[in-house]
């Protein structure tokens, strides 16, 4: 039933923005008489029902149908953006969890010091940034100074007068990662961070954990055995429930970093109207997300008795 | 002696020069490589690296949107004829024609083209080529082709008496036959006709792009790579008849956001940039190690006032006498220097700057509020307690009742400009003749348009452009001034017309435009339909860019004027012979 319902609402939402595929044409060669000819080969002309039951005919063959811009199949159009984003989006993520939570174990154990302070504002201060701004204050200011490139996914010039190894091909890729990953990572390590923090402090408040320590546990040990994992319930779900968006990537930061990924895949793609490519990302999004969250609850199960019981 | 030792000083200092041109160096690092100085000062090799906002969609000339992949094509493929520089601003040249005449009834056109070209894989490029793709064009037109179809208005059919030889018969006399071939591009008979087979849709739905390998193309480049939302990298071709590329290779690299892209050329990560935004102008003349070049642009900025004779509510801005008198209240200097940053000039005419057919005899429009409440005054709308004026009521069709002079500016949320500010400055400027205005974020330019135009936009029953009052907007205009006169007429209600305009008598001179010859007499009926455009007011024209760009040091011989005119715009740039190469790549 969800899906249906997310499928539904993506054909209705999106055609409820004024303008089609051809209205969006705004090139001076683009004469009336164009327009209509396309109109009507991308069956813009026929009745909204009419596209609906195509729509769904073609999804039940599991086919994501054509983009109107480019009249090549949706699939092909999305793979591209997708292998583009989901490294650069996973990089930012595994930055953001590693960091958020040893930030965020490290200021619950240190409570109310210099340190706890020092990991909370700056928490709350990544979390509350936009990441356009954190985005645009890197390729201003952090990118000439550590020496790495600002936009793309590639160096323009490499291996076109000479072959480029594999490995010359990696470390540019890596490199062209490196500040759109850094700034997912800073924006979302806040999160995580004020979230672990909260968690530990509820989870070292329990009597179990001064039941450990009386027993002579180490504060370490006290911590990590009995604190973090008993704390890692919420994190699990958080971690979870974000996977899912990873193939949705972000469209801000993408856009910024010029990053041929998903986002700026959707950002066009609204912009030219182009109906199936914006269904089929926000479907796969969609269907991302339903199965990470049947992951976070399976997860949730195994790692948490009581839900068992 | 002391003469001597500056000799051997300077010879000295050549022989480093020379030699920092020509040594060798890893791709992408920071030296020079392979170098030919044999021609005169040129300096040729390197990789110009070229930052753009633009992108290449297409590398299919019957299929394509972007402004990047007209560019593209220009380097690709033949075209008859091209622009240059002259004296008189742009005029055209031949590009794979040598000459071409005319016949007496201005119904013929034959052009004699370069003999022994050749297409990239080496097969012979022949006037046959040209017959085939214009007769397959027009064959065409209401489909496939339609695209490249503006390019061909008129024409009736074209023959290859022989090789280097073509005829194009005209069904009347086209007065910009010239200017309408600039924009046609000839592809290879060998490659597309299996495409033509049928409806001729496989020639719509050809991706050249999926397999660039296999591409064949004739123009004065090929394509070593192409990256819809990368770097896409031209490479000369050898069987290139024109002069050749300066540079080893030409690498466009697509950019989202110009601030990155302005941070590159900074860091010397490019060597060009081809559109730089107004706020970063200043920023980039102060580095000395690059130039920024300025000329006339092409794109206009303008109030747009919904002149649809059949507008339901606030008629009173139909009359063009309303629409001045607002308008010289707006401070058009303040827009220059806050919105452009002094990079704009006034314009009166919608054609624009560009192009040499502009009405020079129109306006100026002054801004003289004082004047302009007069006229209001005079013409009947009184100012109310709260400053703003009342138009009275009015009986007929039409009826309207006495309402305040209040309404909405829709503005559209993807112009290259500030629109918000310059939307301020207007706003100010209607205020003080007793006008209020309101914004309206129209969205992205497809959903501010819907906005003019209306659900019921209909040519055929003249339904639409009812709702909406005012808007602002911009025009990209082109050297022929055809494009932008056809903008008003009613054959673009719902497709190009964003004023809703409808007046027979201009329709009738648009037609008669293109079917005149003689230049001088064009000249006379372009110059009236701009003067009945501004009489009218359809629009308030604002600015005219100025379009810049700006290149390295390290680089120099740009032609920012021929930017979508001419193979030249990219064949021509070339490393400087006295600082050569320190930062652009180059074949080690």
């Amino acid at each position: 039933v969800t899906v249906f319902v997310a499928i539904t609402l993506n054909f209705v939402l999106f055609r409820a923005v004024p303008g089609d595929a051809v209205s969006a044409l705004r090139c001076r060669q683009c004469t009336a008489q164009f327009k209509e000819y396309q109109r009507h080969e991308l069956g813009l002309d026929k009745s909204k029902w009419e596209q609906y039951r195509l729509y769904l005919a073609d999804l039940a063959h599991g086919d994501l149908g054509n983009s109107l811009r480019s009249e090549r199949p949706v699939r092909g159009e999305l793979w591209e953006p997708i292998k583009n984003t989901v490294p650069m989006v996973a990089l930012g993520y595994v930055f953001s969890i590693v960091f958020g939570t040893i930030a965020g174990v490290i200021a619950a154990w240190r409570r109310g010091t210099l340190v706890d302070k020092g990991s909370l504002y700056s928490g709350l201060g990544f979390y509350s940034m936009p990441p356009q701004w954190l985005g645009l204050m890197m390729v201003l200011f952090v990118a000439s100074a550590i020496g790495l490139p600002t936009s793309g996914i590639k160096d323009p010039t490499l291996g076109i007068l000479g072959d480029a190894s594999t490995w010359d091909v990696l470390v540019d890729r890596l490199r062209h990662m490196v500040l759109p990953s850094l700034t997912i990572g800073l924006v979302l390590y806040g999160e995580y961070a004020l979230i672990v923090r909260s968690a530990m402090l509820e989870t070292l408040g329990e009597d179990y954990v001064l039941t450990a320590r009386a027993k002579g546990l180490s504060n370490w040990a006290a911590v990590w055995r009995h604190g973090l994992r008993n704390a890692l319930l919420p994190i699990v779900t958080l971690v979870a429930l974000s996977l899912g968006f990873i193939i949705g990537g972000f469209i801000t930061i993408e856009y910024v970093f010029s990053y041929p990924g998903i986002g700026l895949a959707v950002v066009e793609a609204m912009d030219q109207r182009d109906f199936p490519i914006l269904q089929g990302a926000f479907l796969l999004v969609t269907f991302a997300v339903i199965l990470m969250n049947l992951v976070a609850d399976l997860l949730y199960f195994k790692l948490d008795p009581r839900v068992q019981s | 002696m002391r003469k001597r030792v500056l000799w051997l000083i300077a010879a000295l200092s050549m022989v480093v020069a020379v030699a920092a041109c020509g040594g060798g160096s890893d791709e992408g690092g920071g030296g020079t490589g392979k170098t030919d100085t044999s021609e005169g000062d040129v300096v040729k090799g390197g990789i110009l690296r070229l930052g753009t906002i633009d992108y290449i969609d297409s590398l299919n000339p019957f299929n394509y949107i972007e402004s990047q992949a007209y560019n593209a094509f220009i380097m690709l493929y033949p075209q008859l004829v091209q622009y240059r520089e002259g004296d008189q601003g742009l005029e055209i040249e031949g590009d794979w024609a040598e000459s071409w005449q005319t016949s007496a009834d201005g119904k013929t056109w034959t052009f004699l083209l370069k003999s022994g070209t050749k297409w990239s894989d080496g097969k012979p490029m022949t006037a046959d080529d040209a017959a085939w793709t214009i007769n397959t064009i027009v064959k065409f037109a209401s489909g496939p082709t339609a695209v490249a179809a503006p390019a061909l208005t008129h024409v009736k059919e074209a023959r290859a008496p022989d090789d280097t030889t073509l005829e194009i018969e005209y069904e009347a006399p086209v007065g910009n036959v010239l200017a309408q071939l600039e924009q046609l591009f000839i592809v290879p008979r060998h490659v597309w006709e299996p495409l033509a087979a049928g409806n001729g849709k496989g020639l719509k739905t050809h991706h050249p792009e999926k397999d660039i390998g296999s591409m064949v193309t004739g123009g004065a480049y090929t394509l070593k790579q192409y990256e819809r939302k990368g770097t896409t990298v031209y490479i000369p071709d050898p069987n290139y008849w024109g002069e050749p590329s300066n540079a080893e290779a030409v690498a466009l690299t697509y950019y989202t956001n110009s601030d990155s892209m302005i941070a590159d050329m900074k860091e010397g990560n490019l060597d060009w940039v081809d559109q730089v935004p107004f706020n970063a102008v200043d920023v980039l003349k102060k580095d000395d190690s690059i130039v920024v070049n300025e000329v006339p642009g092409a794109e206009t900025t303008n109030i747009t006032w919904n002149s649809n004779p059949r507008k339901a509510k606030n008629r009173e801005l139909l009359d063009p006498q309303v629409k001045k008198a607002v308008s010289m209240c707006v401070d058009r200097d303040k827009i220059i220097e806050v919105v452009f940053n002094g990079y704009a000039e006034k314009v009166e005419s919608l054609v624009g700057h560009i192009s040499p057919l502009e009405n020079p005899n129109l306006g100026p429009l002054e801004y003289d509020c004082e004047a302009a409440s007069q006229m209001l005054d005079d013409l009947g709308y009184a100012k109310g307690s709260d400053g703003i004026r009342v138009a009275p009521a009015t009986t007929g069709k039409y009826a309207q009742p006495a309402h305040k002079m209040e309404y909405e500016i829709i503005t559209p949320t993807s112009t290259d400009f500030n629109v918000n500010r310059s939307f301020e400055i207007v706003k100010e400027g209607f205020a003080q003749a007793g006008v209020k205005v309101t914004q309206k974020v129209g969205g992205d330019s497809t959903a501010s348009y819907a906005l003019e135009t209306g659900d019921n936009c209909d040519p055929a029953k003249s339904t639409g452009y009812e709702t909406f009052d005012i808007a602002m907007w911009d025009w990209v205009g082109y050297i022929d001034p055809d494009f932008m006169l056809s903008v008003v007429t009613k054959d673009q209600w719902c497709s190009w017309s964003d004023t809703g305009w409808d007046n027979p008598e201009y329709d009738k001179l648009y037609a008669q435009q293109g079917t005149t010859v003689d230049p001088d007499q064009r000249k006379e009926i372009v110059w009236e339909m701009q003067q009945m455009i501004y009489d009218n007011f359809l629009y308030t024209q604002l600015t005219n860019h100025v379009y810049i760009d700006a290149h390295r040091k390290e680089w120099d011989g740009f032609l920012t004027e021929l930017n979508a005119y001419s193979k030249r715009y990219y064949t021509n740039p070339q490393r400087d012979s006295t600082t050569c190469s320190s930062g652009s790549p180059s074949r080690s």
